[in-house]
């Protein structure tokens, strides 16, 4: 909590977060972020979107995180940290379900980053300027509560592969965001 | 949170509906927008509105359907807008009803945003209220069932989770035992009331045996659906069961 965290993430990780939230683009979506904790920084390797209706109710919410956590555990990897889309394009702020579930995972992992996904950012992207990852990081500080990291503030995110951005175009422009399966979707159809 | 002139305001309005009077739609209202606790009234009033055909509309299809069009776009206060406008002209349509419940279900998450950071659990009670009601108009619908089953878990407390178990067993008997997320949610209360009432050993042997026949019942559904996560299920099933 406070001091130098860097979060490092990976291309696979990114790229399925934002394209789960392409894939609804009407409704606010969550997923958790997987990783492992490096002397560096903490490495957010893989991702898992989970909802896209509904999401602040708990059931579910508890099923996901323990499967997940049965899943990832025997990969070695555990659960880091909280990605969340607001429903609407301008909302920039982080909604209380989105806080409380960062706050659930902070308890097992206290340098958890809740990631919120930016739409100005997004859009920036395809004009081909944006380098940086569409999403504003928030860590929780010395008082207990989310705060916005700035970019020239102690942490940050970046990325594992630089080309992640481009990559991410692509796949957009393929409307790869279809393919995307989430625990919503499972839910609804275990076949998934 | 509830002012002087709203108490005055609710039990005069009150006293009026019970006494024959016009209002009930206003009464209700301002109960849910007060939140406060008057289920037995509201519920008699509340069927007598939703089963009141003669004031169904009939003027209002175009605009019904123009409110519909905005909260299919997502465009949900304009929608709530133009919903509560033709509400006001037509009092009592049950379908203009029904969908305002849904906004306001879906828009307690943005009002929430903007007001009550610190009031997370009074936007789940509204929301349970709203299905309440939703569930009292079409209770052969498992999905009203389901979400009320987990609006309850959510808000917690031991009442809640009984209750919710309840729900969810009725969604499971609405759906032929097919639902999972019904399944899941009977696994998660049992183990869920159990932590919470350590002491307590009547329920125990009830509980335990719905919450396995539910657990048995998951795990034929991913073998014949998912057997690729079948194991998966087996160890998080474990962790439920305490």
């Amino acid at each position: 909590m406070g001091g130098e965290s860097r979060y490092e993430i990976h291309q696979n990780a990114y790229i399925k977060l934002v394209l789960h939230a392409l894939n609804h683009r009407t409704s606010a979506v969550n997923a958790v972020l997987l990783g492992r904790s490096a002397a560096a920084a903490v490495e957010i390797v893989d991702s898992v979107p989970l909802f896209h209706s509904q999401i602040g109710l708990l059931p579910p919410l508890e099923i996901a995180l323990s499967m997940i956590d049965e899943y990832y555990g025997e990969k070695g990897l555990s659960i880091v940290g909280y990605f969340h889309a607001n429903e609407r394009h301008d909302d920039l702020e982080l909604a209380g379900v989105a806080k409380n579930i960062g706050d659930h995972i902070a308890r097992y992992f206290p340098q958890a980053p809740v990631l919120l996904l930016d739409n100005k950012k997004l859009e920036s992207l395809s004009k081909g300027k944006e380098r940086s990852p569409v999403m504003q990081l928030y860590t929780k500080d010395a008082s207990c509560s989310w705060k916005l990291v700035g970019s020239d503030g102690n942490s940050q995110l970046t990325f594992k592969e630089p080309s992640a951005n481009i990559v991410l175009l692509d796949y957009i422009s393929s409307e790869k965001w279809k393919d995307i399966i989430d625990f919503d979707d499972h839910l609804d159809d275990i076949s998934k | 949170m509830v002012s002087k002139t709203e108490e005055e305001q609710v039990n005069r309005l009150e006293n009026q509906v019970e006494n024959g009077g016009g209002g009930a739609w206003e009464y209700l209202c301002l109960v849910r927008k007060l939140k406060l606790r008057r289920s037995d009234k509201v519920l008699k009033h509340g069927f007598s509105i939703l089963n009141d055909p003669k004031k169904r509309s009939a003027l209002g299809p175009e605009g019904r359907l123009e409110a519909m069009l905005l909260e299919a776009k997502g465009l949900l206060a304009e929608a709530e807008k133009a919903y509560s406008s033709l509400l006001e002209e037509n009092q009592f349509d049950q379908v203009i009803h029904k969908r305002r419940v849904a906004i306001a279900k879906a828009q307690g998450n943005l009002s929430g945003a903007i007001e009550w950071l610190n009031k997370y659990l009074e936007m789940y009670k509204q929301a349970a209220f709203c299905y309440e009601e939703l569930i009292l108009s079409q209770p052969t619908i498992p999905l009203y069932h389901l979400a009320y089953a987990d609006v309850l878990y959510t808000l917690g407390g031991l009442e809640n989770l009984h209750a919710a178990k309840k729900y969810y067993a009725a969604t499971i008997d609405l759906t032929g035992g097919k639902n999972i997320r019904a399944l899941f949610g009977i696994c998660l209360c049992a183990s869920a009331v159990g932590q919470l009432a350590k002491g307590r050993n009547k329920e125990d042997k009830e509980s335990s045996e719905l919450q396995s026949l539910s657990a048995v019942a998951l795990e034929k559904l991913y073998k014949q659906q998912s057997p690729s996560k079948l194991s998966l299920l087996t160890s998080t099933l474990r962790n439920f069961k305490l």
